[in-house]
């Protein structure tokens, strides 16, 4: 195939262009420049993935001196947006624990100080909020969650004729959410916790459908926390800032729990309505509860879910 | 391969610059659209104010009197013998209704512990012959700082689940092998003169993230 145009040969000595190659070389300019102005929007792309994140392997192939090195860009990707330099673990689940959470309806004031607990501790996007617990505040004499509100705006509570059931993730021992996720960012460890790898998740909502319980929470813009509220005890599962785009949730604050600490939902709870523990040691309160308590153990039984979270009654 | 007679080499340039061409029209007009703000900007979402961090804190909404003592609180409220006759057991006084009044010099106790005033009378719990100890009802005096024992002889099921860590607030470690367990007394969350816990002002709710939320379209909202 011919040429389509043979260029005119140059010019002596360069001193002058021809009028077609300045033409051309305009034209060309002028579509470049059009096209960089077309991108215009690529300018407020702030929050896109590093190189090191892309090339990141999954969490379960990480060797302990990769891990390493994730955690450094952690820290520093932290560093860098909030001025706090925080301590990033990856903390493992330990031998012989497994985590059952029991909440006690009889003395549930549905304060909501958990709700705000939780947040703090867990670096939730203020604005938008994502909570990780709703509070429900049901008629008496039911179950049906159907009838419960969560938007309440009570001036004093506990307001009469209702009891409040705090729902968050159930830590499903058979966990429909795990089943859903196309990549495997989300799956459940050996003391119960389902996690999120927030660097493996893509971002398709699947479990968030999955999730029977509401206890999926999506980033729909970039979080937003304040740097004088970032807590700086991370952990790579649990409580590490995320981005925009990808799921977060409820994981009984795996940098508090995985050390041997209660959960902060527990800690800041004013009627001790909250009991949490080692279902495998007899001798913990959980144990305790389940044997003597009158337990609601399943919340949405029929979904066949097997919840590690059960309330009960005292009365 | 170039079997086919091609287009003269003009008119395939030419195509090739009117295409180009109007490439580059729809990149500048794109570029007006965005750099110009045509389209105007989505309305700013609306900022969430911070929650008050009154609801984030853990401490306990009462001392108790072993607290008192640790803090070097003032205590004069324990010293009853500054008005009391040691040999003098105060006489309780009660109204038409049998129910009973409170002295003026202790006003701030409101009587409220159980039901239709059937827990009416202070020495129910007081010692009569040593105000500054508590009597269980089987005549053993307890210290005000071991006030627990003394509840725990009447709330059975209570203490009980209590001594196993059911009942009441705990904080520090579930894993004993890593820290203790701090748990608190009786009085730190209840008065022991009513032991009802109060209300309380909840934390503000969730705040919806479209639209402004409507009292019956809670299902609507974004959590």
């Amino acid at each position: 195939m011919p040429l389509p145009a043979t260029p005119p040969p140059a010019a002596p000595n360069g001193s002058a262009l021809d009028r077609r190659s300045f033409l051309r070389s305009t034209a060309a300019f002028a579509g470049l420049s059009a096209l960089a102005a077309s991108l215009a929007p690529l300018r407020e792309l702030k929050d896109y993935t590093t190189p090191e994140q892309f090339l990141q392997k999954y969490y379960k192939e990480l060797t302990p001196e990769e891990m390493k090195k994730v955690l450094e860009r952690i820290s520093n990707e932290v560093e860098h947006q909030y001025g706090i330099r925080p301590h990033v673990r990856d903390l493992k689940p330990m031998d012989g624990v497994e985590f059952v959470y029991a909440l006690n309806l009889t003395r549930c004031i549905g304060c909501r100080k958990c709700v705000h607990a939780c947040v703090a501790e867990n670096n939730q996007s203020r604005s938008p909020e994502i909570q990780y617990i709703r509070v429900l505040k049901m008629p008496h004499g039911s179950m049906d969650v159907e009838k419960g509100n969560h938007l309440y705006d009570d001036k004093e509570v506990p307001d009469k004729g209702f009891f409040y059931m705090p729902v968050q993730c159930q830590q499903c021992k058979n966990p429909p959410c795990v089943k859903v996720c196309p990549v495997n960012a989300t799956w459940q460890e050996k003391d119960g916790i389902t996690v999120i790898d927030y660097d493996w998740c893509i971002g398709c909502r699947y479990c968030e459908a999955a999730c029977p319980y509401w206890a999926r929470r999506f980033n729909f813009t970039k979080p937003e926390i304040p740097a004088d509220r970032i807590n700086p005890e991370m952990s790579y599962l649990g409580n590490r800032p995320r981005k925009q785009g990808v799921m977060e949730k409820c994981h009984f604050c795996i940098q508090r729990t995985r050390v041997g600490k209660y959960p902060a939902c527990l800690e800041v709870c004013p009627v001790g309505a909250r009991k949490f523990g080692n279902i495998l040691d007899p001798e913990s309160e959980i144990s305790y509860i389940l044997r003597t308590k009158r337990i609601f153990i399943q919340l949405k039984e029929k979904m066949g879910t097997i919840p590690r979270f059960c309330y009960y009654f005292d009365k | 391969m170039d079997d086919h007679p091609l287009p003269s080499t003009a008119s395939s340039a030419r195509r090739t610059g009117y295409v180009l061409g109007a490439t580059t029209l729809l990149f500048f007009g794109l570029g007006a659209l965005f750099l110009g703000d045509l389209w105007g900007h989505p309305p700013a979402r609306q900022q969430i104010a911070l929650v008050d961090k009154s609801f984030l804190e853990t401490t306990p909404w009462r001392q108790n009197y072993n607290d008192l003592v640790r803090a070097k609180e003032d205590l004069s409220d324990f010293d009853c013998y500054g008005c009391h006759d040691k040999k003098k057991p105060p006489v309780l006084r009660f109204d038409a209704n049998n129910i009973l009044v409170v002295p003026e010099e202790h006003k701030n106790i409101v009587m409220g512990h159980g039901t239709h005033n059937r827990n009416n009378l202070c020495y129910n719990c007081h010692n009569e012959s040593n105000l500054e100890t508590l009597q269980i009802r089987d005549g053993h005096e307890v210290k005000f700082s071991e006030s627990s024992q003394l509840c725990g002889s009447c709330h059975g099921p209570t203490i009980r689940d209590w001594e196993a860590g059911a009942h009441g607030r705990t904080s520090g470690y579930w894993d004993r092998s890593k820290g203790d367990m701090r748990r608190l007394y009786c009085a730190n969350c209840h008065n022991p003169h009513a032991p009802r816990i109060p209300t309380r002002v909840p934390a503000p709710g969730p705040h919806a993230l479209r639209t402004p939320a409507h009292p019956d379209s809670h299902s609507e909202t974004t959590p």
